[in-house]
């Protein structure tokens, strides 16, 4: 009888200490994949800080760039303004005043042409003259495209 | 005869095993993230525009352009567009000119947001 209770406590207690063991290894199983989740999470939040970062930089490179092309296509519409108010200023009839003052009309128009040839090679994409860019005076700008040829020309208002 | 036996039970568990001692080898696989080739096509050249010479020619002085034009040794024939059609040819160029402008920019503006910050795809 008396070996019979000492059988069981022994073998319950051989139990207890197996499933204790077991419980405590499952602990630290757990522990070590939750160690590796954070350490994956961490990394995830790092990854995702890098994403918001970069999308931040290409909404500011966007919108600035978004910005320069308003402006020129503002500058456009300027520049062809100006170019009818050339021909129309003050009730201006550029047909009357051949007529009466051919030699000059035909130099400013020349002249006009050639300053209109120099935009064109200016926005295909040529290299600017040092006088072009050195050009601050009305005298010395280029009518036809000032924003284009003469970029430190500062209209008056 | 015992050890006999002995041996060829373990040569038989060799036998069986011998191809698996040290296990599979392990496959690895990894991604390696390769940029895509940049385009790096040149800009365009800039054009080069020759200069041409406008004639104003009115009722009065017509004879004497042809004139000047037969005594320089240039055919004497114009091609004319009247001074409202000159109005309109510089304001076509004018647009002309700033589409051109505008492409370039265009250009300029996407190369530099794909390729200056080098986080082409």
């Amino acid at each position: 009888m008396f070996s019979t209770i000492k059988m069981a406590i022994a073998i319950m207690l051989i139990t207890g200490i197996a499933g204790a063991g077991m419980y405590v290894m499952k602990l630290r199983a757990d522990n070590a994949t939750l160690k590796a989740n954070q350490l994956k999470l961490e990394t995830a939040i790092t990854e995702q800080n890098k994403v918001l970062e970069q999308q931040k930089e290409d909404f500011t490179a966007i919108l600035e760039s978004n910005k320069k092309l308003n402006v020129l296509i503002n500058t456009f519409k300027k520049d062809l303004q100006d170019l009818d108010k050339r021909f129309t200023k003050k009730n201006r009839d550029i047909g009357k005043l051949a007529i009466d003052r051919t030699e000059s009309i035909e130099r400013i128009v020349n002249g006009g042409g050639k300053n209109a040839a120099r935009c064109i090679e200016l926005a295909s994409g040529a290299e600017h003259t040092e006088a072009e860019l050195k050009a601050t005076l009305k005298s010395e700008i280029n009518p036809e495209c000032p924003a284009l040829a003469n970029p430190n020309y500062v209209p008056f208002q | 005869m015992y050890h006999f036996n002995k041996i060829l039970a373990v040569a038989f568990i060799i036998l069986l095993t011998g191809c698996s001692i040290g296990g599979e080898k392990k496959i690895k696989i990894f991604s390696l993230e390769k940029p895509r080739e940049k385009l790096d096509y040149p800009m365009p050249t800039p054009l080069q525009m020759e200069e041409i010479y406008w004639h104003i020619i009115t009722s009065e002085n017509a004879q004497e352009v042809f004139k000047k034009l037969e005594e320089a040794g240039i055919d004497p024939v114009l091609f004319g567009i009247t001074d409202k059609d000159f109005q309109v040819l510089a304001r076509n160029f004018a647009q002309i000119r700033q589409k051109l402008q505008e492409t370039n920019n265009l250009l300029l503006e996407y190369k530099k947001y794909y390729e200056d910050s080098g986080k082409s795809e």
